[in-house]
């Protein structure tokens, strides 16, 4: 018995093997990026991207579940998710943009061509679905930074006391928002 | 042929001069920190290279903010925790004990100890197996004086 048992054994740990890596091979590795999940929405105080005068800070959003999506125009996932963006601000979702600018530099760079960006995301905005209330600029990255955002497209959940709830990378699509967005938006907003 | 070899490396070695020259910092302690940290902290976007080696916005971005931080004089740890605190553990290529990582860290001692703990009750049984008597002792005694004789002839 215990003989026939030991002669299982590597059968039994190639098994075990097989399971573990096959449920590695529909894990998303991009799902670990959870750094500010449960704490409050970090200060900030930066320029809108349409209007000169106007800066936006952290306790202006504050009072309203809302969604703050980095995206941009260089971005092609972005411009894919702008038509259910807009579904969703239709549906009475608040949605905030927090624009991300893919290189610039300004120690390298000169002086940002601010006219080109907002011609380009006017364009962009009147073509596809116009779903924000109001984007951000984040020339430099540093919000983007102190949120642990990666890249483009990334959506925050944030309520209404400025906890940020989730962290989604990548694109929201109809699939997405049922799984992960829904369940959370019915609970804060019963 | 000469000239062209020389040529080259004179070419790589201004190459490397340059590339140094991008972060000054205060002291050799601080460059060396900064190399230590930029090949320790993964690069959040292409999640198999460090942010050394990585040319994404994030990982440039990152290098900035470990160069400012190191500037400011924080310490390794400090500067790790910060990242940690926005970008997860995830960012960090050695990862924390906690409940769910504690299966890495601790597997590797359980093989090790199961592996001995097996060789050593092999031992054992072998050894309670080996009662070796008088009449063995006998046996073997005519066997080796049979191989002899055998062998003399």
């Amino acid at each position: 018995m215990n003989r026939k048992f030991l002669a299982l054994l590597p059968l039994l740990a190639f098994v075990l093997i097989c399971v573990f890596l096959y449920q590695g091979l529909f894990a998303n590795p991009r799902e670990l990026q959870t750094g500010r999940i449960g704490q409050a929405m970090p200060s900030f105080n930066l320029p809108d991207l349409m209007q000169d005068d106007k800066r936006w800070q952290q306790t202006d959003l504050q009072g309203e579940v809302y969604l703050l999506n980095v995206w941009g125009t260089w971005c092609p996932t972005c411009l894919a998710e702008l038509g259910y963006l807009t579904q969703l601000r239709e549906q009475g979702v608040k949605i905030v943009g927090l624009y991300y600018v893919q290189s610039y530099d300004s120690d390298f760079d000169g002086p940002f061509d601010m006219d080109s960006l907002r011609e380009e995301v006017s364009t962009m905005l009147s073509r596809a679905g116009d779903p924000y209330q109001f984007n951000i600029l984040d020339l430099e990255r540093t919000l983007a930074l102190d949120l642990g955002v990666s890249g483009a497209p990334e959506t925050f959940l944030v309520d209404s006391n400025g906890t940020i709830l989730l962290h989604h990378t990548g694109d929201i699509n109809p699939r997405v928002w049922r799984a992960k967005f829904a369940p959370i938006m019915q609970e804060l907003t019963p | 042929m000469k000239y062209l070899f020389i040529g080259l490396v004179l070419l790589f070695s201004f190459a490397v001069s340059a590339e140094q020259d991008r972060y000054v910092f205060a002291n050799d302690e601080q460059a060396k920190r900064f190399g230590e940290l930029t090949k320790e902290l993964r690069c959040p976007k292409c999640q198999n290279q460090n942010i050394a080696d990585s040319d994404a916005v994030v990982a440039k971005d990152l290098r900035d903010k470990v160069i400012v931080l190191v500037k400011e004089g924080k310490s390794k740890d400090e500067v790790i925790e910060y990242m940690i605190d926005r970008y997860g553990y995830f960012v960090h290529y050695e990862p924390p004990v906690t409940p769910a990582t504690l299966i890495l860290w601790v597997l590797p001692i359980l093989i090790v100890i199961i592996g001995f703990g097996f060789i050593v009750i092999r031992q054992r049984k072998a050894a309670i197996k080996q009662n070796w008597n008088d009449q063995d002792e006998e046996l073997l005694a005519k066997l080796i004086a049979q191989n002899q004789r055998q062998e003399q002839k």
